[in-house]
């Protein structure tokens, strides 16, 4: 008897699956692991899912409007590079930041429009203008891989702050968080974005604006890159661009996917990013503890990955197969 | 006689609800086996069960005496069991002749030599259909003719139609009757799901009627009329109810012209159309498919642009408009609610809720950039009743609905734009009679309200009802204007096609 696979994991959402996972690691780690359960290596895993989840928020933002930015990372390390170069060569620092500004709304306003108003699927834009960034700012911009912080810059300052002993990563991922979840749920193009996720057509002809808020989305995943950055940045008091070519991005789909976004759009939210890194903030610190290779820390992250994509599939099943479903 | 197909107590559940539940149906040799129902009667769901496009959750389906179980489309094509889509399933980038033989091809595939067997196999069917030419360009009769052809060389024994008549003029309907015919004298078994009770009448040799998922009724077509098949359909009788002869008096007086459309144009769907709508009354628009009447409003309604040069003129109360986007109509009071909600009208993993609020926040109206849950609350709890919306509850989604209330929920999502034009594509399109007659009260009521309605519909007896007005349109542009006392279905169908 064939019973229908998707009728039992309806009944389990998959943020709470994922939620129990996470509590079910963190209490065999608790156990088996004596560094575990100390504050220092609490803090430690809160810390190094901070900038994951910085960049995951900016693209659940896009992922929910029925899209992906592939360009986030190259677009994190650059921008920062770039401003750190133009310290070092004398620029004062709101100039230098307002050129860094300048140059990720514009790689924001580049994917989006191409995105938006040309219709070149996302994916493709965003993995050109990714490579095109790295590239440029790489050959033309700055000299070396890793650019260093200017001594004494506030960045610098700002990564050594401890209020109440908590990094201050913490506070800005959780602030952004917040805005991000504001914006989501309380703002009018918050809501568009999940109405243009769930049917461009449809929300086009309902008269929202759906290609403006297309950009805007692009726009929104770009600047929360650079916030990744700066805090990447003043954590290690320099940027080494050598991350683009990391897993840093398959991790931020990782941490969107596992936390219950669905990938073709219209569902999900801040909460399912913080379920999402919690995940994998646990689990990495787990293997780092239990001083799993490199090597096979990707490959179990990867499979996660995959698991986490054919999960999704079989709950938001989308396509002609709804559409024929649908009709009784 | 052993009937080729049994299927015996078949049920099937989606998410819990039973869609179909232990239904026997049974198919003989040359019949013609009309399939009736209201939307979401189960009509769809027992017949994909029986092509393997859908898994049975309980019963036998027994071919030839032999119990078979069908784990996808293909092998139960492969057993001699096809079926004809409503959305055809054809590749519309490929050929006629690779259409045919899609699936079955020889491992080495040589073009020329599948030209000529198509060609002879489609002479040998009576199909005058190109066997080189693009599917993509060919017309929804054609293409059904494409369609008939693969599953008759696929040597079907049992071809299933769902809704075949919905896309077809009244001539290529003829053709196609008479192909139904010879498919039959061949000893092929016909499965004819459609709402055109008529047709089943005229043709079918035997007719089931579904529920609510449950047989209700089948037996000789002898044993049936229109209105016993309506009773059994609905479970009451209300036929004649619906469509009712009009006279002048009840007719509304147009109030202040509202949109005035001169010459627009597009591509060669819309020629040189011109015509106005006016406030307090409802404008039918007949036409055939590919008439270019949708196409006409989608351009009023900002969701298509007429051509750039020599596009013409829209003008909405004497102003000139050019719309980019439906937004810029949207704020101007004009919404376009559309024929085919599945894939422009609802937000299908969103809840009844929520897809109303979605016309609200996109609505001139609603100012601010803040948005408050409380408001989609009362919203829903306001439209639901007022349109009589049936679900569970309004967190249900709309897929969960019936196609009735589907149609409701993107009534009501334009309505809440608190519009001034309205217009309707094929309102009640596969939706069940019980709803019919409430979105047509709401259609009536939006007139007497005032306010400017456009009713695009293929259906003459509910052009002929509801219209204060009747426009025809046949190749892209408005040719007649009727009165619906002087008119006829004769006169309106002759207009159309002539």
């Amino acid at each position: 008897m064939a019973k229908p696979p998707q009728s039992y994991l309806r009944t389990l959402s998959q943020e709470r699956i994922v939620l129990w996972i996470t509590v079910a690691i963190f209490g065999l780690a608790a156990a088996a692991l004596p560094g575990f359960l100390t504050v220092g290596n609490l803090l430690a895993v809160i810390r190094s899912v901070s900038v994951l989840g910085i960049l995951a928020l900016g693209m659940s933002v896009v992922i929910i409007g029925r899209g992906i930015d592939l360009s986030m990372v190259a677009v994190m390390a650059m921008s920062v590079a770039w401003y750190l170069q133009l310290l070092a060569d004398g620029m004062t620092d709101g100039a230098a930041l307002a050129l860094a500004l300048a140059g990720v709304l514009a790689v924001g306003l580049v994917n989006g429009f191409l995105v938006a108003y040309a219709e070149v699927p996302a994916i493709f834009v965003t993995l050109a203008s990714g490579s095109f960034v790295f590239g440029y700012v790489r050959s033309q911009l700055i000299p070396q891989d890793a650019v260093p912080a200017p001594v004494g810059h506030w960045l610098v300052e700002l990564g050594q702050m401890r209020p109440v002993g908590i990094p201050v990563d913490v506070y800005v991922f959780a602030a952004l968080a917040l805005v991000a979840f504001a914006f989501l749920r309380f703002t009018k193009w918050g809501r568009y974005v999940y109405y243009a996720g769930d049917n461009p057509v449809a929300a086009r002809n309902a008269g929202m604006p759906v290609r403006p808020m297309q950009v805007l989305r692009y726009v929104i995943s770009a600047f929360s890159a650079f916030a990744a950055g700066l805090l990447t940045a003043a954590s290690l008091q320099s940027i080494n661009t050598r991350v683009v070519n990391s897993t840093l991005l398959s991790d931020v789909v990782l941490v969107v996917a596992t936390g219950g976004i669905g990938l073709s759009g219209g569902k999900g939210g801040v909460r399912n990013v913080l379920i999402g890194a919690a995940l994998i903030g646990v689990m990495m610190n787990t293997m780092t503890i239990v001083d799993i290779p490199q090597l096979y820390q990707n490959l179990i992250k990867s499979t996660i990955l995959l698991v986490a994509i054919i999960v999704d599939g079989l709950i938001n099943p989308r396509d002609e197969q709804t559409a024929q479903q649908g009709d009784i | 006689m052993q009937p080729i197909v049994r299927m015996e107590r078949i049920s099937k559940a989606y998410r819990g609800v039973p869609a179909v539940r232990a239904v026997d149906f049974d198919l003989q040799e040359g019949e013609i086996h009309a399939l009736l129902g209201e939307n979401g009667a189960g009509k769809s769901t027992l017949t994909k069960m029986l092509a393997g496009a859908v898994q049975p959750g309980g019963g036998r389906i027994l071919l030839d005496g032999q119990e078979v179980g069908f784990a996808t489309p293909n092998a139960a094509l492969q057993a001699g069991i096809a079926m004809v889509f409503q959305e055809t399933s054809l590749v519309p980038s490929m050929t006629v002749a690779q259409n045919l033989y899609l699936g079955s091809e020889k491992f080495l595939n040589r073009l020329r030599g599948t030209y000529i067997s198509a060609q002879q196999f489609l002479q040998s069917l009576n199909f005058a259909v190109d066997p080189t030419a693009m599917v993509e360009t060919l017309g929804a009769a054609k293409r059904q003719m494409v369609e008939i052809a693969r599953a008759v060389h696929h040597n079907a024994r049992v071809i299933i139609f769902d809704e075949p008549t919905a896309s077809l003029t009244p001539e290529e309907k003829r053709h196609f009757f008479a192909l139904l015919r010879r498919l039959k004298a061949r000893g092929v078994a016909i499965v004819f799901i459609s709402h055109a009770l008529e047709e089943a009448l005229q043709i079918a040799d035997r007719i089931t009627i579904l529920r609510d998922g449950e047989l209700v009724a089948h037996g000789p077509t002898a044993d049936f009329d229109r209105d016993k098949i309506i009773a059994a359909m609905v479970g009451r009788t209300l036929s004649g109810a619906l469509y009712t002869q009009r006279d002048t008096g009840s007719l509304r007086k147009p109030g202040r012209k509202v949109l005035s459309v001169q010459d627009i144009s597009q591509g060669r769907m819309v020629r040189n159309t011109s015509f106005s709508v006016f406030e307090g009354q409802i404008t039918g628009v007949f036409g055939l498919i590919g008439s270019g009447r949708t196409e006409t409003f989608k351009i009023v309604a900002g969701i298509t642009k007429r051509d750039f040069l020599r596009g013409g003129i829209v003008d909405l109360d004497g102003r000139q408009v050019r719309y980019v986007t439906p937004a810029a109509a949207v704020a101007d009071g004009i919404v376009y609610v559309t024929e085919d909600r599945k894939t422009e009208g609802f937000f299908e993993t969103m809840t009844v809720a929520e897809n109303l609020f979605g016309g609200l926040l996109a609505a001139p109206q609603s100012r601010g950039m803040l948005v408050r849950m409380a408001d989609m609350k009362a919203l829903a709890a306001e439209w639901t009743g007022r349109l009589n919306i049936r679900a569970i509850d309004d967190t249900a989604h709309v897929v969960e609905l019936s196609g009735g209330n589907q149609q409701k929920v993107v009534i009501g999502k334009g309505l809440v734009q608190k519009p001034r034009l309205v217009i309707f594509d094929e309102p009640t399109r596969g939706v069940d009679v019980a709803a019919i007659a409430e979105i047509h009260k709401t259609i009536n009521d939006l007139a007497d309200a005032g306010l400017a309605v456009v009713m695009i519909s293929s259906y003459l007896p509910e052009v002929l009802n509801l219209s204060d007005r009747i426009l025809v349109c046949r190749q892209g542009r408005i040719v007649e204007e009727l009165s619906p006392i002087e008119a006829s279905e004769e006169k309106i169908m002759y207009a159309a096609v002539h």
